[in-house]
């Protein structure tokens, strides 16, 4: 038995060996350069990957930062406080947008009616299949949380009326819900902005007001108020051209419906 | 004195009902259990069970590769077969840590999707398992490769129906099946199949 | 920071970071020798040899070991001791080295073992890794004669407890008394993979009903609004 120790010994030793050499040159081969300023300013990004900059990842967009090819303002992730740091790191002064935050553009919710029980599975994008949605207004939210799960600031909630509701605290504006919506009734609007018809549906008069309470019945009263000219209707639903509005906020009195609301 | 008999290069024994064995019947998460902490862990959804298994194939079939001559042509003729535990795992470590940095050099996009699970291997049950068992049933070089294969696609194919499974009981919203408890009924009707279904077929 | 006893941090070890059903890890051998009581005993007593001798070792070297080289380091001793006591069973209990098959040498990339030597044996002294290493084999070994018991139980129609003890045939793992019997047609199923899957499972869920009405009730003390 003792004479199994040498071979053991020089066995185990020079695989060993082998293998650490073998790998301290490849650590040494396959070194990957990384500029130390893009580390730095991995370090600093705010690491959610929510892609609202366009690019699949901070660590991609912080290269093309310290490239130059965009500006650092474009993460909608940062805050002042972030934004400041990253200053500090390129030595540049960072001017930030105005925080945007989705809006809901339905008021339905629990004031919709249901046009069946539905039972399955758990997903507006599984609710819109059969039969026009399972909402009698086929173009309203559904409710059951596709944005929710989409978000990854924890920033959008179900509110008891059965539609979303923006946790403004959390909200980084990166548009993820947005994108995920099926139904495309969340849209991204600044803060104090402008006005919106809070509706998004093309059914005719009769039938929304059957169905939901607040819903936009097409009647062009608001179009016909409006100083501007910036309300026009398309297909049987109110549409406000931002661009010619000046938030005057006529509107909003004359609706029958209370659908219109200035955020 | 033990006789110390060359072994083959090419396998003598039949390669399919290896195939089968390793993919089915002798399923490495399913009958076998190695595994499968990776498995409840990684199978809540389907794009990191794809990198996962892709990982651990081929990992499994170069572990196969290196560790195969290591053992018959260094251990064994020194008689050295209780060092097998520590050079295998040495040999597999270093492996993947040489593939991580390769990985990261030539394709970061590949490293992204891919090299997070590379660390998570080389400790994995299932790669030093199939390592293990090809000395235990003495397969000849071809053949070890041929099986570690076999039993990083078995791997695959069960990762790939759970994480399926399992993304569905998320949206379903059932809370009691959330989690491993939810891996573990799906395993259980899996490993029902292949080891009924299976052990009937003989080959 | 209170002071840790030494008995406190065993029952730790046994309840609060039970291996198989807080921390989940090391389930492969969990599931693939509890086919009977005596493997469930004789898995959890290799274990256990593997696990003080590791967190000793770490807990040791703690100071100067370099934090780069630390996992090869680990396992270079937890290999050491698996080697150990894989040659211990071959040579002395060979119907339970035969029945362990390649998981006595699986145990060292056992999660568990690992885990410990990195998250605490690597951190703290000597004294309170011995203590968290007995804590944790011991609530391993209880998981394992649990999931052990139910399936022989279910499985063949008869438990069988055994003990390793000094006897007329020298060391080896002995009947303690006749096998328990329940009057049922066995259900082979429950010695196969898929009833190792059916008892986790269902032993998981059990635990999880009865801790999520505990926090429940906790909550509801507490006047959390639910």
């Amino acid at each position: 038995m003792m004479q199994l120790i040498p071979p053991a010994i020089a066995v185990l030793g020079g695989l060993g060996f082998a293998m650490a050499a073998m790998l301290v040159w490849a650590s040494k081969a396959f070194h990957v350069e990384t500029d130390p300023l893009v580390d730095a300013l991995i370090e600093l990004m705010p690491g959610a990957n929510c892609g609202a900059c366009g690019f699949p990842g901070c660590a991609d967009c912080a290269e093309h930062i310290v490239a130059g090819d965009v500006t650092p303002d474009i993460c909608t992730s940062c805050d002042a406080e972030r934004f400041e740091l990253i200053g500090e790191l390129l030595g540049i002064e960072i001017s930030t947008a105005e925080p945007t935050y989705p809006v809901i553009l339905c008021q339905g919710g629990t004031n919709c009616k249901d046009r069946y029980d539905y039972i399955g599975a758990d997903t507006c994008r599984a609710a819109i299949l059969l039969a026009g949605t399972k909402k009698a207004c086929s173009y309203g939210c559904i409710g059951l949380g596709d944005c929710v799960r989409a978000c990854m600031f924890d920033a959008i909630e179900i509110a008891d009326n059965g539609l979303p509701r923006i946790k403004k605290y959390n909200c980084k504006g990166c548009g993820s819900c947005v994108r995920e919506c099926p139904q495309q009734v969340l849209t991204i609007a600044k803060e104090h902005g402008p006005v919106y018809v809070v509706c998004s549906s093309h059914d005719k008069g009769k039938y929304v007001k059957e169905i939901c309470e607040f819903g936009c019945i097409g009647c062009g009263i608001c179009k016909k108020n409006c100083p501007e000219g910036a309300i026009k209707l398309v297909k049987a639903l109110a549409v406000i051209d931002q661009e010619k509005c000046t938030q005057c906020g006529t509107c909003i009195d004359v609706c029958p419906r209370n659908a219109i609301v200035k955020l | 004195m033990m006789d110390i008999v060359t072994p083959g290069y090419m396998p003598h024994e039949a390669l399919f009902p290896i195939v089968v064995d390793a993919m089915f019947t002798k399923n490495f998460l399913l009958v076998m259990f190695l595994g499968l902490c990776s498995f409840v862990g990684l199978t809540t959804n389907s794009e990191t069970s794809k990198g996962m298994s892709m990982a651990v194939t081929f990992v499994m079939t170069m572990s196969a590769i290196l560790t195969w001559p290591i053992f018959y042509y260094l251990l064994k003729p020194n008689h050295l077969m209780f060092l097998q535990t520590i050079c295998f795992i040495l040999v597999i470590a270093s492996f993947v840590q040489l593939v991580e940095f390769i990985i990261h050099r030539y394709s970061p996009p590949l490293y992204r999707s891919l090299g997070i699970y590379l660390p998570l291997i080389s400790t994995n049950c299932a790669v030093l398992g199939v390592v293990l068992l090809n000395v235990k049933e003495d397969f000849s070089y071809g053949a070890s490769i041929v099986y570690a294969f076999g039993a990083g696609l078995g791997y695959s194919w069960v990762m790939l129906a759970t994480a399926a499974v399992r993304e569905k009981l998320i949206m379903r919203g059932v809370d009691l099946f959330n989690g491993f408890i939810g891996a573990f009924f799906a395993a259980m009707m899996m490993a029902l199949i292949v080891v009924s279904y299976f052990s009937v077929v003989k080959l | 920071m209170a002071e840790k006893s030494f008995v406190g941090e065993i029952i730790r070890g046994i309840i609060k970071d039970n291996p198989v059903f807080v921390l989940v890890l090391g389930l492969c051998p969990t599931l693939a020798v509890t086919t009977s009581f005596a493997n469930g005993l004789g898995m959890s007593l290799a274990f256990a040899f593997v696990m003080l001798g590791s967190n000793i070792f770490v807990s040791a070297i703690r100071k100067i070991t370099p934090p780069g080289v630390r996992i090869p380091v680990f396992l270079l001793i937890i290999c050491t001791f698996v080697t150990m006591v894989d040659m211990l069973l071959e040579a002395y209990l060979p119907p339970m080295y035969e029945a362990l098959g390649i998981f006595v040498p699986l145990i060292v990339v056992n999660c568990i073992v690992i885990g410990r030597a990195e998250a605490y044996a690597n951190r703290n002294p000597v004294l309170p890794s011995i203590a968290d290493a007995i804590g944790i084999s011991i609530g391993y070994m209880l998981v394992l004669l649990l999931i052990g018991s139910i399936r022989e139980l279910f499985g063949t129609g008869k438990l069988q407890l055994v003990m390793l003890m000094s006897g007329a045939e020298g060391i080896k793992f002995y009947n303690i008394g006749n096998p328990l019997t329940i009057p049922i047609d066995p259900a082979v199923m429950m010695i196969t993979p898929p009833g190792a899957f059916l008892t986790i499972g269902t032993l998981m869920l059990l635990f999880k009903i009865i801790g999520d009405r505990k926090r429940i009730r906790q909550l509801r003390k507490e006047g959390v609004e639910l």
